[in-house]
């Protein structure tokens, strides 16, 4: 790994070459093998570069030090050989089709084709999305060059740290590049002329920004913005059933101080048996105070706390003046529950989230139904059978990405449809050879 | 639940005497200003029951509060959703002024329900006088702004019309359409007519008329020399509009296109949810007209006082340091006085500097941007 680049095309040339010796040597099961060798270290509370990731997180990030060793932990879970192996398989039948042509449907031979040199833009919002982009294009053969994020280089710096230390020939496939802003700068535009494929995560403006400074040829994998949300059926109000969701809802929200794309904005409550989208509500209060104390918030920009203390506020007056509205706040502005009538979806910042009673968990579709093409995750509680079912086809139908558990929300696992293709399949382009 | 002894009639005639000590004459101590803020916070807990209640919730009673920086502030979202009136039973508005509407992503406007005009006019002019016609004598006010019979919801349109009824001679005029359009072919008239005449005048504009006004003399190439006493109020920044331009270079273009130097240039900070306007003291104080841009503060009427509070957990920032800008405006008799902004500011010596419209979430991938997904809501 190097950071400073002088000059740009040298090093372009540098990784092209380091691209071809690598996948000399592994195939994409070893890759799997060795970067899983890397990802294992950063889940050694023991291991120095750990260690380091740890002290340099808060820092860059925000986050509180215990959000950040939640965050590295839970990234760093999904890269171990087990997890990266999984996702192999899980994209591809036979994972030798990365390396050379096997035997596909049709009795023709089929091979996946990685980008020799990929481009990767994170956002900065969540960290470790950029390694993620990075070890998803090492493993399927991919030369990575990727933009240095401020708020999420310290985990990227941890993982190939442990690269260099665990397969040299894999970490010096890959880059980084600093520039600022979501523009594109003259200086690096030989990156995205020279890239086969670009995957950016940013807003709709940065994804336009990018995809009008590509080559019409140039593959582009676009995150654009998501939302997400929750869904609970009655059952989960009742007992035991309303702490545990409650729980669930409160690591949901916090996880990330809320600014992940899978952090759920508004929690519809399925009323009835009893119990009330109300008694949900005062639990994930109650659950969210705890957790301000085990997961403490970070530290929030002057936009998000006045946005939360507009809202709070806005809301308190609301209420005050009639409406059927309650909030739940910290008294130090770092969490806040609104229990609402559902109406107009309006995302909030912070630990923010607002609780919607409806008479049917189909009721939450209908809400959801305008911001579909930006919904990213559901999670679920008090459902199952045909029930989730039929829930998780009508939020399919409207554009949901991933139905799960409300305790699973902050980290999908690997193999995930991300954003609704394939992590991996997304990446690669395909050969037939026809006998 | 009343105020013993009190009504709006009494509190408004009180303040309406208080103001017209003027802005130089009426200094406010820090206990007088405290007996002033809590006599409006009692009487606003007794006529108006939202706001009674939203008070409570954050455990403010009337007996509970004792100093003015203990009165619960309401956020301008609140201006929004509930009508903030507090004039007693059986008194309707006698006017409704609502936000332009620019804010990001607010599908509302904000609406402030005006108890009294006289009460707003008493507290407009005093500091309007000091800041940008502090000589005797009336002139002409040119004003790039709807008139208030086109734009009658506009608490600035409104302002400008009491200036140009109060301070204002016959040839005073406005020159933007009810759409905002500038009146092109009477702005150049006005503007050539007042060069001719030879005697001072008063424009007063929005930042982004200005900005027109500009385009329009630089594509005709045409240059004014206003008479030397000329003066420039301008006020609002660019709320999302098309365009920014950096405030030294609109100022140098105002010099070079209407002859106004910098130091006859008053920036006006006001919101429809106040009634009274914070102003540079650069007209009113000429020491402080020399200083650069980036040294310039606003000063409020003494009627008005502004704490700096942190954005998240809403504590009072020491002196210098920047956070969100709350005020406590004793105008604002009629709704709710203690009003918390989205403007960041800082406390200077002399003043407040506003630094601006607290930015909007950082266009953050994986996740979401408010406004961007409210158009997605909307389309």
């Amino acid at each position: 790994m190097s950071v400073r680049i002088d000059p740009l095309p040298k090093e372009i040339a540098r990784v092209r070459v380091a691209r071809l010796d690598a996948l000399a040597r592994h195939g994409a099961r070893a890759r799997a093998e060795l970067l899983g060798r890397a990802g294992a270290r950063l889940l050694d509370p023991t291991d120095p570069l750990r260690m380091e990731a740890e002290e340099r997180l808060p820092q860059k990030s925000g986050l509180s030090p215990a959000m950040a060793r939640a965050v590295i932990e839970g990234m760093a879970r999904d890269w171990t050989a087990a997890r990266l192996l999984g996702l192999l398989e899980a994209e591809f039948p036979d994972p030798d089709v990365l390396d050379r042509f096997v035997p596909g449907p049709q009795g023709r031979l089929v091979r996946a084709i990685a980008p020799a040199l990929s481009l990767h833009i994170g956002a900065g919002t969540v960290p470790g999305v950029t390694a993620t982009s990075i070890i998803r294009a090492l493993l399927v053969g991919s030369a990575a060059v990727w933009k240095i994020v401020p708020s999420d280089y310290a985990l990227t710096r941890a993982f190939l740290g442990a690269l260099l230390k665990e397969a040299p020939e894999l970490a010096a496939m890959s880059t980084g590049v600093g520039w600022e802003g979501g523009a594109v700068p003259d200086g690096v535009g030989i990156l995205f002329d020279e890239a086969d494929l670009v995957v950016v995560y940013g807003g709709d403006e940065t994804v336009r920004s990018v995809r009008e400074r590509l080559p019409v040829t140039t593959k582009l994998v676009a995150y654009h913005h998501r939302l997400s949300a929750a869904v609970l059926g009655r059952d989960a109000l009742a007992g035991d059933a309303l702490a545990a969701a409650a729980d669930a809802g409160a690591h949901a929200v916090a996880m990330f101080d809320h600014r992940g794309c899978v952090s759920p904005h508004m929690i519809f409550v399925e009323e009835g048996n009893g119990g009330s989208a109300r008694d949900f509500a005062v639990a994930l209060a109650a659950a969210l105070e705890r957790l301000r104390h085990s997961l403490p918030v970070g530290t929030l920009s002057p936009a998000e706390g006045s946005a939360v203390q507009q809202l709070r506020g806005g809301m308190e007056m609301r209420a005050a003046a009639g409406e059927p509205i309650e909030v739940h706040a910290a008294r130090d502005g770092s969490w806040t529950v609104l229990l609402e009538p559902p109406g107009a979806i309006a995302p909030c910042l912070g630990r923010t989230v607002r609780v919607h009673p409806v008479t049917d968990v189909h009721e939450a579709v209908k809400h959801l139904t305008p911001v579909g093409p930006h919904l990213q995750t559901v999670g679920v509680a008090g459902l199952d059978g045909a029930r989730l079912e039929e829930l998780a086809n009508a939020l399919g139908e409207i554009g949901a990405i991933r139905i799960c558990p409300l305790g699973d929300v902050a980290f999908p696992p690997p193999w995930w449809h991300h954003d609704g293709q394939g992590p991996l399949r997304s990446l690669v382009r395909w050969v037939d050879l026809e006998s | 639940m009343t105020a013993p002894g009190d009504s709006f009639d009494a509190l408004a005639r009180d303040l309406q005497a208080l103001f017209g000590r003027g802005v130089g004459g009426c200094v406010l101590g820090d206990d007088e200003f405290n007996g002033w803020a809590l006599r409006v916070f009692r009487w606003q807990l007794a006529s108006n029951a939202a706001y009674r209640g939203y008070c409570a919730g954050r455990g403010a009673t009337p007996g509970s509060v004792a100093r003015w920086e203990d009165i619960p502030p309401v956020p301008t979202s609140a201006f929004k959703h509930v009508r903030l009136f507090s004039a007693g039973q059986g008194r309707e508005p006698e006017a409704v002024f609502r936000t332009s509407g620019t804010t990001g992503g607010a599908d509302r406007r904000g609406e402030h329900p005006v108890a009294s005009l006289a009460l707003y006019r008493a507290a407009l002019l005093p500091a309007f006088r000091a800041h940008a016609v502090p000589e005797r004598g009336r002139l002409p006010i040119l004003a790039l702004i709807p008139s208030s019979d086109d734009a009658p919801h506009s608490s600035l349109a409104y302002m400008v019309a009491t200036a140009m009824r109060e301070l204002g001679d016959e040839r005073s005029a406005w020159l933007a359409g009810a759409d905002g359009a500038l009146d092109e072919a009477r702005l150049v008239a006005a503007l050539r007519g007042a060069e001719a005449a030879g005697r001072p005048v008063l424009i007063a504009a929005t930042a982004f008329a200005l900005v027109h006004a500009l385009d329009l003399l630089a594509r005709e190439d045409t240059r004014v020399q206003l008479p030397r006493g000329s003066r420039l109020m301008e006020t609002g920044g660019f709320k999302g509009r098309s365009r920014v331009v950096e405030r030294d270079q609109l100022y140098a273009a105002v010099h070079a296109r209407l002859g106004i130097p910098e130091e006859r240039i008053v920036n006006e900070y006001g919101m429809t949810e106040l009634l009274s306007q914070f102003y540079e003291p650069v007209i009113s104080a000429p020491t402080t007209a020399a200083a650069p841009l980036a040294e310039r503060f606003h000063v409020a009427p003494p009627w008005v006082r502004t704490r700096v509070l942190d954005p998240v957990t809403l504590a009072t920032l020491a002196d210098g340091s920047p956070g969100l800008l709350c005020h406590l405006d004793l105008a604002n008799a009629g709704s709710v006085a203690c009003v918390l902004t989205e403007d960041m500011g800082v406390v200077v010596p002399g003043g407040i500097r506003v630094l601006g419209r607290v930015p909007g979430a950082e266009p953050r991938g994986c996740s979401l941007a408010a406004e961007e997904l409210l158009k997605a809501v909307r389309r």
